[in-house]
Protein backbone atom coordinates (compact mmCIF):
# COMPACT_ATOMS: atom_id res chain seq x y z
CA UNK A 1 0.00 0.00 0.00
CA UNK A 2 1.34 3.48 -0.81
CA UNK A 3 2.28 5.79 2.01
CA UNK A 4 2.10 9.01 0.07
CA UNK A 5 0.66 11.87 2.17
CA UNK A 6 -0.21 13.74 -1.01
CA UNK A 7 -3.02 11.39 -1.81
CA UNK A 8 -5.78 9.52 0.03
CA UNK A 9 -4.90 6.12 1.38
CA UNK A 10 -6.75 2.90 0.60
CA UNK A 11 -9.67 2.30 2.94
CA UNK A 12 -9.66 -1.08 4.64
CA UNK A 13 -13.11 -2.28 5.61
CA UNK A 14 -13.89 -4.43 8.61
CA UNK A 15 -14.23 -8.11 7.73
CA UNK A 16 -17.84 -9.19 7.30
CA UNK A 17 -19.36 -12.49 8.22
CA UNK A 18 -20.87 -14.65 5.51
CA UNK A 19 -24.33 -13.59 6.68
CA UNK A 20 -23.46 -9.91 6.38
CA UNK A 21 -22.18 -10.11 2.82
CA UNK A 22 -24.56 -8.99 0.09
CA UNK A 23 -23.12 -9.97 -3.27
CA UNK A 24 -23.89 -7.57 -6.07
CA UNK A 25 -24.23 -10.37 -8.61
CA UNK A 26 -25.04 -14.12 -8.55
CA UNK A 27 -21.72 -14.87 -10.26
CA UNK A 28 -19.87 -13.48 -7.24
CA UNK A 29 -21.86 -15.71 -4.94
CA UNK A 30 -21.02 -18.73 -7.08
CA UNK A 31 -17.31 -17.90 -7.06
CA UNK A 32 -17.48 -17.52 -3.27
CA UNK A 33 -19.03 -20.99 -3.03
CA UNK A 34 -16.28 -22.48 -5.18
CA UNK A 35 -13.59 -20.83 -3.07
CA UNK A 36 -15.25 -22.15 0.09
CA UNK A 37 -15.45 -25.62 -1.45
CA UNK A 38 -11.69 -25.64 -2.03
CA UNK A 39 -10.89 -24.15 1.35
CA UNK A 40 -9.55 -20.86 0.04
CA UNK A 41 -9.68 -18.00 2.52
CA UNK A 42 -11.27 -14.96 0.91
CA UNK A 43 -12.69 -11.58 1.79
CA UNK A 44 -15.37 -9.64 -0.10
CA UNK A 45 -14.54 -6.08 -1.10
CA UNK A 46 -12.17 -5.59 1.86
CA UNK A 47 -10.39 -2.55 0.45
CA UNK A 48 -11.47 0.52 -1.47
CA UNK A 49 -8.69 2.10 -3.49
CA UNK A 50 -9.00 5.84 -4.21
CA UNK A 51 -8.34 6.47 -7.89
CA UNK A 52 -9.10 10.17 -8.28
CA UNK A 53 -9.52 13.00 -5.79
CA UNK A 54 -9.92 16.75 -5.76
CA UNK A 55 -7.70 19.46 -4.30
CA UNK A 56 -9.28 18.91 -0.88
CA UNK A 57 -8.34 15.22 -0.99
CA UNK A 58 -11.97 14.28 -1.37
CA UNK A 59 -12.12 11.03 -3.31
CA UNK A 60 -14.03 11.43 -6.56
CA UNK A 61 -13.44 7.96 -7.97
CA UNK A 62 -12.58 4.72 -6.22
CA UNK A 63 -12.42 1.03 -6.90
CA UNK A 64 -13.11 -1.92 -4.61
CA UNK A 65 -12.14 -5.25 -6.19
CA UNK A 66 -14.69 -7.96 -5.43
CA UNK A 67 -12.51 -10.59 -3.78
CA UNK A 68 -9.27 -10.78 -1.89
CA UNK A 69 -7.63 -14.20 -1.63
CA UNK A 70 -5.78 -13.91 1.65
CA UNK A 71 -3.04 -16.51 1.25
CA UNK A 72 -2.38 -15.52 -2.33
CA UNK A 73 -2.50 -11.77 -1.59
CA UNK A 74 -4.52 -11.53 -4.78
CA UNK A 75 -7.47 -9.28 -5.56
CA UNK A 76 -9.97 -10.66 -8.08
CA UNK A 77 -12.42 -8.44 -9.90
CA UNK A 78 -15.21 -10.43 -11.47
CA UNK A 79 -17.28 -8.78 -14.12
CA UNK A 80 -20.04 -10.10 -16.30
CA UNK A 81 -20.20 -6.96 -18.42
CA UNK A 82 -20.23 -7.55 -22.13
CA UNK A 83 -16.82 -6.83 -23.72
CA UNK A 84 -17.93 -3.56 -25.29
CA UNK A 85 -18.96 -2.25 -21.88
CA UNK A 86 -15.64 -3.11 -20.26
CA UNK A 87 -13.89 0.13 -21.13
CA UNK A 88 -14.60 1.92 -17.85
CA UNK A 89 -13.69 -1.13 -15.79
CA UNK A 90 -10.40 -1.60 -17.61
CA UNK A 91 -9.56 2.07 -17.23
CA UNK A 92 -10.13 1.82 -13.49
CA UNK A 93 -7.95 -1.25 -13.25
CA UNK A 94 -5.19 0.42 -15.24
CA UNK A 95 -5.36 3.42 -12.90
CA UNK A 96 -5.28 1.14 -9.87
CA UNK A 97 -2.16 -0.61 -11.15
CA UNK A 98 -0.58 2.73 -11.89
CA UNK A 99 -1.21 4.08 -8.39
CA UNK A 100 -0.66 0.84 -6.48
CA UNK A 101 1.87 -1.17 -8.49
CA UNK A 102 2.47 -3.64 -5.65
CA UNK A 103 -1.20 -4.60 -5.49
CA UNK A 104 -1.82 -7.88 -7.27
CA UNK A 105 -5.19 -7.75 -9.00
CA UNK A 106 -6.69 -10.03 -11.61
CA UNK A 107 -9.69 -9.27 -13.79
CA UNK A 108 -12.03 -12.08 -14.60
CA UNK A 109 -14.11 -11.13 -17.62
CA UNK A 110 -17.49 -12.46 -18.65
CA UNK A 111 -15.67 -14.89 -20.94
CA UNK A 112 -13.40 -16.01 -18.10
CA UNK A 113 -16.37 -16.74 -15.89
CA UNK A 114 -18.15 -18.65 -18.65
CA UNK A 115 -15.02 -20.78 -19.17
CA UNK A 116 -14.86 -21.26 -15.44
CA UNK A 117 -18.41 -22.57 -15.45
CA UNK A 118 -17.55 -24.89 -18.34
CA UNK A 119 -14.61 -26.19 -16.34
CA UNK A 120 -16.95 -27.26 -13.56
CA UNK A 121 -19.59 -28.61 -15.91
CA UNK A 122 -21.95 -25.73 -15.14
CA UNK A 123 -22.46 -24.31 -18.61
CA UNK A 124 -26.18 -24.72 -18.16
CA UNK A 125 -25.97 -22.18 -15.35
CA UNK A 126 -24.29 -19.61 -17.55
CA UNK A 127 -27.45 -17.68 -18.42
CA UNK A 128 -28.57 -17.69 -14.82
CA UNK A 129 -25.22 -16.56 -13.45
CA UNK A 130 -23.78 -14.42 -16.20
CA UNK A 131 -26.80 -13.09 -18.02
CA UNK A 132 -27.97 -10.74 -15.29
CA UNK A 133 -26.80 -7.20 -14.76
CA UNK A 134 -25.05 -6.49 -11.51
CA UNK A 135 -26.68 -4.43 -8.79
CA UNK A 136 -23.73 -2.10 -9.17
CA UNK A 137 -20.67 -2.10 -11.43
CA UNK B 1 -28.42 -34.91 -33.98
CA UNK B 2 -26.77 -36.47 -30.96
CA UNK B 3 -23.26 -35.93 -29.76
CA UNK B 4 -20.66 -37.24 -29.50
CA UNK B 5 -20.72 -38.63 -33.04
CA UNK B 6 -20.22 -42.33 -33.61
CA UNK B 7 -16.77 -41.39 -34.89
CA UNK B 8 -15.59 -38.68 -32.51
CA UNK B 9 -13.16 -37.39 -35.13
CA UNK B 10 -16.21 -36.02 -36.92
CA UNK B 11 -16.76 -33.61 -34.02
CA UNK B 12 -13.34 -31.99 -34.27
CA UNK B 13 -12.92 -28.65 -35.97
CA UNK B 14 -9.16 -28.17 -35.83
CA UNK B 15 -6.11 -29.74 -34.23
CA UNK B 16 -4.17 -27.54 -31.83
CA UNK B 17 -1.47 -30.05 -30.86
CA UNK B 18 -0.94 -33.17 -32.90
CA UNK B 19 0.06 -36.59 -31.66
CA UNK B 20 3.67 -36.19 -32.72
CA UNK B 21 4.11 -32.84 -30.96
CA UNK B 22 2.65 -34.25 -27.76
CA UNK B 23 4.76 -37.41 -27.82
CA UNK B 24 7.94 -35.47 -28.53
CA UNK B 25 7.35 -33.15 -25.58
CA UNK B 26 6.50 -36.08 -23.29
CA UNK B 27 9.81 -37.73 -24.22
CA UNK B 28 11.61 -34.52 -23.30
CA UNK B 29 9.79 -34.32 -19.98
CA UNK B 30 10.58 -37.97 -19.25
CA UNK B 31 14.25 -37.37 -19.88
CA UNK B 32 14.27 -34.39 -17.51
CA UNK B 33 12.45 -36.33 -14.82
CA UNK B 34 14.71 -39.37 -15.25
CA UNK B 35 17.74 -37.13 -14.79
CA UNK B 36 16.37 -35.16 -11.83
CA UNK B 37 15.06 -38.17 -9.92
CA UNK B 38 17.92 -40.61 -10.43
CA UNK B 39 18.57 -42.55 -7.20
CA UNK B 40 15.49 -40.94 -5.59
CA UNK B 41 13.01 -43.77 -6.08
CA UNK B 42 10.09 -41.35 -6.63
CA UNK B 43 6.36 -41.99 -6.52
CA UNK B 44 4.47 -40.58 -9.48
CA UNK B 45 0.96 -39.64 -8.41
CA UNK B 46 -1.59 -39.17 -11.16
CA UNK B 47 -4.66 -37.05 -10.52
CA UNK B 48 -7.60 -38.84 -12.09
CA UNK B 49 -9.19 -38.90 -14.60
CA UNK B 50 -7.76 -36.82 -17.40
CA UNK B 51 -4.17 -37.76 -16.58
CA UNK B 52 -4.51 -41.34 -17.80
CA UNK B 53 -3.13 -40.95 -21.37
CA UNK B 54 -0.35 -38.62 -20.23
CA UNK B 55 0.67 -40.90 -17.37
CA UNK B 56 0.74 -43.94 -19.64
CA UNK B 57 2.96 -42.29 -22.24
CA UNK B 58 5.20 -40.65 -19.65
CA UNK B 59 5.83 -43.92 -17.81
CA UNK B 60 6.89 -45.66 -21.01
CA UNK B 61 9.62 -43.08 -21.49
CA UNK B 62 11.04 -42.98 -17.95
CA UNK B 63 14.29 -44.85 -17.41
CA UNK B 64 14.44 -44.75 -13.60
CA UNK B 65 12.89 -47.05 -11.00
CA UNK B 66 9.77 -45.50 -9.53
CA UNK B 67 6.33 -46.30 -8.20
CA UNK B 68 2.97 -45.18 -9.55
CA UNK B 69 -0.21 -44.34 -7.72
CA UNK B 70 -3.40 -42.43 -8.41
CA UNK B 71 -5.58 -40.06 -6.45
CA UNK B 72 -9.00 -38.55 -7.19
CA UNK B 73 -10.87 -35.65 -5.63
CA UNK B 74 -14.48 -34.58 -5.72
CA UNK B 75 -15.43 -31.77 -8.02
CA UNK B 76 -17.46 -28.71 -7.17
CA UNK B 77 -21.11 -29.15 -7.92
CA UNK B 78 -23.25 -26.03 -8.11
CA UNK B 79 -26.32 -27.93 -7.01
CA UNK B 80 -24.71 -28.81 -3.70
CA UNK B 81 -25.44 -25.91 -1.40
CA UNK B 82 -22.52 -26.66 0.88
CA UNK B 83 -19.68 -29.08 1.24
CA UNK B 84 -15.97 -29.23 0.74
CA UNK B 85 -13.58 -30.88 -1.62
CA UNK B 86 -12.51 -34.32 -0.49
CA UNK B 87 -10.42 -37.21 -1.70
CA UNK B 88 -12.63 -39.79 -3.38
CA UNK B 89 -9.81 -42.23 -4.15
CA UNK B 90 -6.80 -42.05 -1.89
CA UNK B 91 -3.28 -43.25 -2.49
CA UNK B 92 -2.60 -46.90 -1.88
CA UNK B 93 0.90 -46.37 -0.53
CA UNK B 94 2.57 -44.18 2.05
CA UNK B 95 4.44 -41.17 0.75
CA UNK B 96 6.29 -40.41 3.98
CA UNK B 97 9.95 -39.63 3.23
CA UNK B 98 9.36 -40.37 -0.45
CA UNK B 99 9.89 -38.01 -3.35
CA UNK B 100 6.45 -37.37 -4.83
CA UNK B 101 5.85 -36.04 -8.31
CA UNK B 102 2.27 -35.10 -9.08
CA UNK B 103 1.34 -35.81 -12.68
CA UNK B 104 -1.55 -33.66 -13.98
CA UNK B 105 -3.03 -33.30 -17.42
CA UNK B 106 -4.07 -29.67 -16.98
CA UNK B 107 -3.87 -26.87 -14.44
CA UNK B 108 -6.37 -24.05 -14.73
CA UNK B 109 -7.39 -22.11 -11.62
CA UNK B 110 -4.99 -24.10 -9.43
CA UNK B 111 -7.74 -24.82 -6.88
CA UNK B 112 -7.61 -28.61 -7.12
CA UNK B 113 -3.82 -28.83 -7.08
CA UNK B 114 -3.63 -26.40 -4.19
CA UNK B 115 -5.91 -28.68 -2.20
CA UNK B 116 -3.85 -31.73 -3.09
CA UNK B 117 -0.59 -30.05 -2.17
CA UNK B 118 -1.99 -28.96 1.19
CA UNK B 119 -3.43 -32.40 1.84
CA UNK B 120 -0.39 -34.44 0.90
CA UNK B 121 2.15 -32.09 2.45
CA UNK B 122 1.00 -33.14 5.91
CA UNK B 123 1.95 -36.73 5.08
CA UNK B 124 5.60 -35.64 5.21
CA UNK B 125 6.94 -36.53 1.79
CA UNK B 126 10.64 -35.91 1.17
CA UNK B 127 9.61 -33.61 -1.65
CA UNK B 128 6.44 -32.69 -3.50
CA UNK B 129 6.61 -31.39 -7.06
CA UNK B 130 4.31 -31.04 -10.03
CA UNK B 131 4.51 -32.07 -13.65
CA UNK B 132 1.69 -30.77 -15.83
CA UNK B 133 1.25 -31.43 -19.52
CA UNK B 134 -1.13 -28.57 -20.28
CA UNK B 135 -1.04 -25.24 -18.52
CA UNK B 136 -3.89 -22.76 -18.72
CA UNK B 137 -2.65 -19.76 -16.75
CA UNK B 138 -5.38 -17.36 -17.84
CA UNK B 139 -7.67 -17.85 -14.84
CA UNK B 140 -5.12 -18.86 -12.24
CA UNK B 141 -6.28 -18.02 -8.74
CA UNK B 142 -3.66 -19.93 -6.80
CA UNK B 143 -0.01 -19.68 -7.69
CA UNK B 144 1.18 -23.25 -8.24
CA UNK B 145 4.89 -23.98 -8.65
CA UNK B 146 5.24 -26.14 -11.77
CA UNK B 147 8.50 -28.08 -11.94
CA UNK B 148 7.75 -29.54 -15.36
CA UNK B 149 5.40 -28.09 -17.94
CA UNK B 150 4.51 -29.46 -21.35
CA UNK B 151 2.50 -26.88 -23.24
CA UNK B 152 0.62 -23.68 -22.59
CA UNK B 153 -2.79 -24.12 -24.15
CA UNK B 154 -4.56 -21.31 -25.98
CA UNK B 155 -7.53 -19.83 -24.17
CA UNK B 156 -10.03 -21.91 -26.08
CA UNK B 157 -12.30 -24.82 -25.29
CA UNK B 158 -10.22 -27.80 -26.35
CA UNK B 159 -10.58 -31.56 -25.97
CA UNK B 160 -8.44 -34.62 -26.43
CA UNK B 161 -5.49 -36.35 -24.84
CA UNK B 162 -7.22 -36.44 -21.48
CA UNK B 163 -9.18 -33.21 -21.84
CA UNK B 164 -12.89 -33.79 -21.98
CA UNK B 165 -16.25 -32.29 -22.77
CA UNK B 166 -18.75 -33.79 -20.39
CA UNK B 167 -16.53 -36.85 -20.01
CA UNK B 168 -16.03 -37.48 -23.73
CA UNK B 169 -13.10 -37.05 -26.14
CA UNK B 170 -10.36 -37.89 -23.61
CA UNK B 171 -9.23 -40.75 -25.88
CA UNK B 172 -8.27 -38.55 -28.82
CA UNK B 173 -4.49 -38.76 -29.43
CA UNK B 174 -4.33 -35.02 -30.11
CA UNK B 175 -5.73 -31.79 -28.69
CA UNK B 176 -8.29 -30.01 -30.81
CA UNK B 177 -11.25 -27.70 -30.87
CA UNK B 178 -14.82 -28.83 -31.34
CA UNK B 179 -17.03 -27.80 -34.21
CA UNK B 180 -19.36 -24.92 -33.37
CA UNK B 181 -22.48 -27.06 -33.35
CA UNK B 182 -20.82 -29.59 -31.04
CA UNK B 183 -19.46 -26.88 -28.79
CA UNK B 184 -22.93 -25.37 -28.56
CA UNK B 185 -24.14 -28.75 -27.32
CA UNK B 186 -21.32 -29.53 -24.88
CA UNK B 187 -20.03 -26.06 -24.07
Amino acid sequence: MPDDPARPRPIKHSPRTAEEIVFSHPSEQELARVLDFYGIEWQYEPVTFPLEWDENMVVTEAFAPDFYLVQEELFVELTTLRPKLMRVKKRKLARLKELYPKVNVRLWSRNDFERFLQRFGMSDKSQELVGKDAVRQ
Amino acid sequence: MGWPSENILDDIDSIILNDSEIQTRICELAQEISKDYVNKDPILVGVLTGVVPFMADLLKNLSIPMAVDFIAVSQYNADALSGAVRITKDLGMSIEDRHVLFIEDVIDTGLTMNYLLRTLQVRNPASLSICVLFDRPYRRLIDIPLKYQGFELPDEYVVGYGLDANGYYRNLPFVGTLKDEVLAHWG
